[in-house]
């Protein structure tokens, strides 16, 4: 539990060290709700319905983005293979990642809430908001962690992961965009869809903590 | 091992180890009867006509892709499991063959539904899953071709797409039915009635033809993917050698 | 009743076959070019261990340096065959 506990610490720490890393990577979420509202003229009539994917298709291309970079820089750095030597259990160091890359993501996700609800005059500060994003980022980004362990070896992985991510992502996205629209009261349907996004976040972290130990092993 | 399957142990080492004398022929015959139930034996359809035949080659040749993604679903957790690199040969090689027929698949689906339907697609969660499936599979052997093929981790990396991959599947086909259910279709894929004996028959000579088809291209391309491997490390030897 | 459906269930059937013949020829042309690099390199393989063997031999009987003998099979490896052979396989090691 300790060497969780230090690991998390670690990992974010790693994020602290590496805000301007982050902060690219809100800057890309920002300029991304910025092209949606050109491309799709969110200035007139209701954009109401359009907001759950607006919102959820920044997000995802953002997790994306930063989980490319942040794993580039673990390999040039040599912090990944440390990391792999030490006597923490591969899964532990997983969970890890996963855990300090929602925290940071989450920072960015809220902050993007907060320049919609400006932008489009419509309360998203809401607690159950809130927690259908942090139930749906922890899905892809546990996802997307375990993806990004591609070897070094690999040229143009950075274009890839997009590739291989997003077909994997649907459930995902289709869930998460209908729970955001549930909570605007928007018409949803009767499925479950939050139930839906809380299974896909277990599965892919139990998933993803059984097969990072064998993705980057020797 | 069951002693129910026990006889047949022998029976499969045997056809392994023929399988170039028995899979050809085997595969031809069984394809030509299936052209010839599908074009003359079978009846004729009564809503649809004729274009109905592309069926025949339609439900098979997806039955056929499905077991392939199996396919690369066990050998890769094989590879996951012993890494042998010989697994990786067989999954990749099942994945092309399932990518291959799953294209074939959406094509002649196109083709069958535009006549009957009107339109070439329709955003029905059968034919989205079929799209993803193409998608998921596609972007393994994009992964996996841009390593070299006796690449140990690469083929680790790969295998544990596939085995993530192919636990998605569920949730990809329940999420985008539930997802469609929302704005019904004027399409809908109505449900067949049963299928007269006749067509059945035709059905099931479609079902072993492709399967056979399938397994065929399987072990070609697991053959290539062997050589590939081979001379790789042919190659790494000489280099040891020639560079004393 | 339905129109065209003749031209429909021909193209089905054709995009099949077509689809199937294609893939069967690409395969085909890479197993040619793999057969016969792996007859090169097995060739190469060989003389590498006949004169590996034969230098052994020759120190065994004679401690002159076999440096003699190891140069003769790199002058017998022509040298494009490199070239010559990494490009198919380079190509074999890409694609489906």
């Amino acid at each position: 539990m300790n060497a969780a506990l230090a690991v998390i610490r670690k990992d974010l720490r790693v994020v602290w060290r590496d805000r301007v890393g982050w902060l690219t990577t809100g800057a890309f979420a920002t300029a991304s709700v910025l092209t949606y509202t050109f491309a799709f003229d969110l200035v007139s009539g209701d954009v109401r319905p359009l907001l759950p994917g607006v919102l959820w298709t920044t997000f995802l291309f953002a997790g994306i983005f930063a989980s490319s970079q942040a794993f580039q820089r673990e390999v040039e750095q040599g912090t990944l293979d440390a990391m792999l030597i030490s006597p923490v259990p591969a899964s532990v160091v997983f969970l890890a990642k996963v855990l300090s890359s929602v925290m940071a993501l989450l920072v960015i996700e809220v902050a993007l809430l907060v320049l919609a609800t400006i932008l489009f005059d419509t309360t998203l500060i809401t607690l159950e908001l809130t927690l259908i994003v942090l139930v749906g980022t922890a899905g892809y980004v546990s996802l997307t962690t375990l993806l990004s362990t591609m070897g070094s070896q690999l040229n143009s992985r950075a274009m890839i992961l997009p590739v291989l991510a997003l077909p994997l992502l649907v459930p995902m996205l289709i869930g998460a965009v209908r729970a955001t629209g549930a909570a605007l009261d928007l018409p949803a349907g009767t499925a479950p869809w939050t139930l839906l996004l809380v299974v896909f976040a277990a599965w892919s972290s139990l998933a993803g903590a059984l097969l990072f130990p064998l993705a980057v092993e020797r | 091992m069951s002693a129910l399957a026990r006889p047949f142990v022998p029976l499969a080492y045997w056809g392994f180890e023929h399988r170039w004398q028995l899979l050809p022929p085997l595969t031809g015959v069984a394809m030509l009867a299936l052209i010839a139930g599908a074009l003359i034996a079978a009846p004729r359809e009564a809503v649809e006509g004729e274009v109905q035949r592309i069926f025949y080659i339609h439900l098979p040749v997806i039955a056929a892709s499905y077991l392939a993604f199996t396919v690369v679903f066990v050998a890769s957790v094989v590879v996951l499991w012993k890494r042998d690199m010989r697994w990786d040969a067989v999954a990749r090689s099942a994945a092309t063959v399932g990518v291959l027929f799953t294209a074939l698949t959406l094509v002649t689906g196109a083709i069958w539904g535009k006549p009957i339907w009107g339109v070439w697609w329709a955003w029905e969660a059968r034919l989205i899953t079929t799209l993803l499936l193409f998608l998921i599979y596609g972007g393994y052997l994009l992964v996996r071709s841009m390593a070299a093929p006796n690449d140990e981790q690469a083929a680790r990396y790969a295998a544990v797409f596939a085995v993530i991959g192919f636990l998605d599947i569920p949730l990809i086909h329940m999420s985008t039915r539930w997802w469609r259910t929302l704005h019904p279709d004027a399409i809908v894929l109505r449900a067949r009635p049963a299928l007269p004996v006749e067509m059945l028959v035709v059905l099931l000579v479609g079902l072993i033809a492709v399967t056979l088809l399938a397994l065929w291209l399987l072990v070609l391309r697991a053959e290539t993917e062997r050589m590939s491997q081979r001379t790789l490390s042919l190659r790494a030897e000489l280099d040891r050698r020639e560079g004393i | 009743m339905v129109e065209n459906e003749l031209e429909f269930l021909f193209a089905g059937f054709a995009v099949f076959w077509a689809g199937l013949f294609v893939y069967l020829i690409i395969l085909q042309a890479r197993i040619r070019d793999l057969q016969r690099e792996l007859e090169q390199l097995e060739e190469r393989l060989e003389e590498a261990e006949d004169s590996s063997a034969h230098s052994q031999t020759n120190a065994q009987a004679d401690p002159a340096p076999p440096r003699s003998s190891v140069a003769l099979a790199d002058e017998n490896a022509p040298t494009d065959t490199n070239e010559e052979s990494k490009r198919p396989a380079g190509e074999a090691g890409t694609g489906a």
